[in-house]
């Protein structure tokens, strides 16, 4: 017996139809993996399915209590960990919290459930990685017969995705129907049972994953070929950023694309916030500007640092372009929609209008606009930080590919990338961070994986 | 947008006739009795129109200014005290002025502005130098006013002639030009309504004004797009102030004819309510204060023919406001159950 159907399901958003006659049928011990492109309707089909949102038509029928961990964490950091999982589940003892039988029924789950955990942890002084666990914890806490994963290892570095997916395989076992909701292919090829693909509100594929490649679900998901990186050319080098700092030395040419590798948290953020002048730093630091204005920047967090998410796309374009675009006193807005319609053209931005609120585009079409900010005036240097987390194949490469083009008009572009996979794709050059210290670099000609994973790692 | 986004106003509106309505049942009055008593008394001739006006005048300043500092994200509770001593400064100056008319008008009002400015930059320069909490340090800086204007006004700046906490009275030569015959409505709502469109202008044209609205919806996004944000905090503060104490100065100049610490009933305080009311456009905000000087000037009046206490405007201000509140709450929740 299954433990969730969704049948017929569709869901309208003003001017959008979000999901489209969708059939999706979870069974208990199953790893169903739910791909598709940003925008396709996956998150929209995933909080349908945990009652979160109500479908225009179409019904769903679930068998036991269904758990949704969300992409974005919703912890309340200055609490505990055992007051975040059993939040509004509190064990009570008259009027007050059981605070020690508490503790024990989070140990009891953490244990059961192999997740290592300080149950008396203050939330937000805790990593990424063990935050998301606190999440999966609550979930479990709730006894779900159906567990929906949205986007879990976006936030995960290397070995914590593959301890998660042991959880996940070991609740499977246990007879828990799991969905994951995710962009990652090789994920999908490595840990789940089936597999569903969803383009443009509609799924276009359900089928064991033993029984398919990468390639053809990439194929599914993007209805094509999947967009190539364009070529690189070769040519000499004018200096662009140069700094030298107590821990860091580190120049990018105009004309080159420098990859900073490394695992989070090992100084990357330091790194862009001196760059963009957001925190003092102790040397010197430099731009070349050759004429151009100084810096594009792609920040890490394209939702608080980037966009305004209430302000419509044209406003959003304007961000950080104030002195481009001043005139006097006055803005220039004409000049601003004329961008904005150039950065949807490029971009291939997926919206109703250029004035409709960003906070309505899905992540891929967001992150669209702001990759097309930075980029739009030319600027000597580009500072992207993680570019393309959390968006689909088919935008990260569009994303890369404008990246590739920005350096062949001449831009020295800084990538600050967690995933390696697309720094060896993109990088000239890739430098590694460890504990705050640039340990290595490596021209593309002598690009070797093991190496620069070992140092990452801190073994070599 | 919803439904109840865009006609909310009118919805709240209602909602607050009908609690009125049920208020003034249980203290014995017909509502019909009292709601015409409040609308003729506020709007049934010249001089109670002029009176209303007067009111409107009083509050567009404070609401402005307020409004203008809401955008930027900083809650400036410190209104009144910004209008006191803009007024002080006008009031102080003027009695002792011997210079000709429509300059020593120019220099009371600019007077005004400078106080007010000040006043409000004092807490814009703690928040943007220290952090302090500004809806702390304005609201302090409030009583801090009042105990100035009080101290000035009963010693050295008190008028020779005066009966009690106030200063000289200004020569008519000084006296802002009425606008309707035989009612105190002076020039000074020409003003108000001109900084409503200037402000409308800054909002929506100007860097500045964008720079504002970014800082105030999304303050890391501001920090990290080139908005100097320590800058921008001191800046509107300043100019929120100014705005309030320009109020304060065309109070005395306009209204009064001198400065009273009795001068302002609370202008500043209402004045929140009235830039909330107005959803912080400038224009809304316009109308609002129309509103408010109603059940200002329309009180009394109700209170004298129907019986039912002025208090009861209160009352209505209070319910506005919850009102409102609850609106955004319910509003909130219905964009939250539309996100995708």
């Amino acid at each position: 017996m299954p433990a969730l159907e969704l049948r017929s399901i569709r869901k309208t958003f003003p001017g959008v139809v979000a999901v489209d006659d969708a059939d999706l049928v979870l069974y208990p011990g199953e790893i169903h993996a739910l791909v598709g492109e940003n925008g396709a309707g996956k998150s929209t089909l995933s909080a349908i399915a945990f009652a979160e949102l109500k479908p225009d038509s179409g019904t769903v029928i679930a068998h036991g209590t269904v758990g949704l961990v969300h992409q974005h964490f919703e912890l309340v950091g200055r609490l505990r960990v055992w007051e975040n999982v059993l939040l509004g589940r509190e064990p009570r003892r008259g009027w007050t919290i059981d605070a020690h039988a508490a503790r024990k029924r989070v140990r009891d789950i953490a244990e059961r459930n192999g997740l290592r955990i300080d149950p008396d942890a203050v939330v937000e002084t805790l990593p990424i990685g063990v935050q998301q666990r606190v999440e999966l914890l609550r979930e479990l806490d709730r006894e779900p017969s159906v567990l929906l994963l949205d986007e879990p290892t976006a936030a995960l570095a290397p070995s914590e995705i593959e301890s998660f997916f042991q959880t996940v395989k070991a609740l499977a076992a246990c007879g828990t129907a799991i969905m994951i909701v995710t962009h990652k292919l090789q994920e999908v090829m490595a840990y789940s049972s089936t597999v569903t693909v969803m383009r443009h509100g509609r799924i276009t594929a359900t089928m064991p994953t033993a029984s398919t490649t990468a390639e053809a679900i990439a194929q599914a998901m993007v209805g094509g070929e999947i967009p190539k990186v364009a070529a690189r050319e070769e040519r000499p080098l004018a200096p662009c950023l140069s700094i030298r700092t107590g821990d860091i030395s580190l120049d990018v040419r105009s004309g080159e694309i420098v990859g900073i590798a490394g695992v989070e948290g090992n100084g990357q953020t330091t790194l862009a916030d001196s760059i963009t002048g957001m925190i003092p730093y102790d040397g010197t630091l430099s731009i070349e500007r050759n004429g151009r204005p100084p810096l594009g920047v792609i920040p890490q967090d394209r939702q608080a640092e980037a966009l305004v998410l209430a302000w419509s796309i044209v406003d959003n374009v304007m961000l950080g372009r104030q002195q481009v675009l001043r005139r006097g006193a006055l803005l220039d807005r004409e000049r601003a929609r004329t961008d904005a319609q150039t950065i949807a053209q490029r971009f291939d931005v997926r919206a109703a209008n250029l004035d409709v609120a960003v906070k309505t585009l899905s992540g891929g079409n967001q992150q669209k606009i702001v990759v097309g900010r930075a980029l739009i005036d030319e600027p000597a240097l580009v500072l992207a930080y993680n570019p393309t987390r959390g968006i689909d194949v088919g935008a990260a490469a569009l994303v890369q590919s404008r990246l590739i083009e920005a350096r062949n008009r001449g831009a020295a572009v800084l990538l600050i990338s967690f995933e390696l996979d697309e720094l060896l794709a993109v990088a000239d050059r890739i430098a590694v961070m460890y504990r705050g210290r640039i340990t290595g670099e490596f021209e593309r000609i002598a690009f070797d994986r093991g190496a620069i994973g070992r140092l990452m790692a801190g073994l070599a | 947008m919803s439904v109840l986004h865009r006609f909310g106003g009118i919805v709240a509106v209602l909602l607050v006739i009908v609690l009125m309505s049920l208020a003034m049942v249980v203290a014995g009055t017909s509502p019909i009795d009292g709601f015409s008593a409040l609308l003729t008394g506020a709007l049934g001739g010249s001089n109670q129109l002029g009176e209303t006006l007067v009111a409107t005048t009083a509050l567009l300043f404070p609401a402005l200014g307020i409004c203008l500092a809401f955008r930027a994200g900083l809650f400036n509770i410190g209104a009144e005290g910004q209008l006191i001593v803009g007024a002080l400064l006008a009031g102080a100056a003027g009695a002792q002025m011997h210079v000709a008319a429509p300059l020593a008008i120019a220099i009371m009002l600019l007077l005004g502005a400078i106080g007010g400015g000040v006043w409000g930059g004092i807490a814009g320069w703690m928040k943007a130098r220290f952090n302090a909490n500004e809806i702390i340090s304005t609201l302090m800086l409030n009583f801090v006013a009042a105990s100035v204007a009080l101290t000035l006004v009963s010693g050295p700046l008190r008028g020779p002639l005066a009966t009690g906490a106030e200063t000289a009275w200004l020569p008519p030569q000084y006296w802002l030009p009425t606008l309707i015959p035989h009612t105190r409505l002076s020039a000074a709502l020409v003003l108000a309504l001109a900084i409503a469109a200037v402000l409308t202008w800054v909002f929506r044209a100007t860097v500045f004004g964008y720079e504002l609205n970014a800082a105030g919806e999304a303050p890391e996004a501001a920090k990290r797009n080139g908005i100097n944000i320590a800058r921008l905090t001191w800046l509107s503060l300043t100019l929120s102030g100014a705005i309030a104490g320009l109020g304060g100065a065309s109070i005395v100049t306009g209204e009064l004819h001198r400065f009273n610490t009795q001068l302002s009933p609370g202008y500043g305080f209402t004045a929140i309510a009235v830039a909330l009311v107005g959803d912080l456009q400038p224009l809304w905000i316009c109308v609002a204060a129309f509103g408010f000087g109603i059940l200002e000037s329309g009180g009394l009046a109700m209170q004298a023919s129907a019986q039912v206490p002025k208090d009861a405007i209160h009352l209505i201000e209070g319910l506005i406001i919850l009102v409102l509140a609850a609106r955004r709450y319910v509003a909130t929740r219905i964009e939250k159950g539309q996100a995708a």
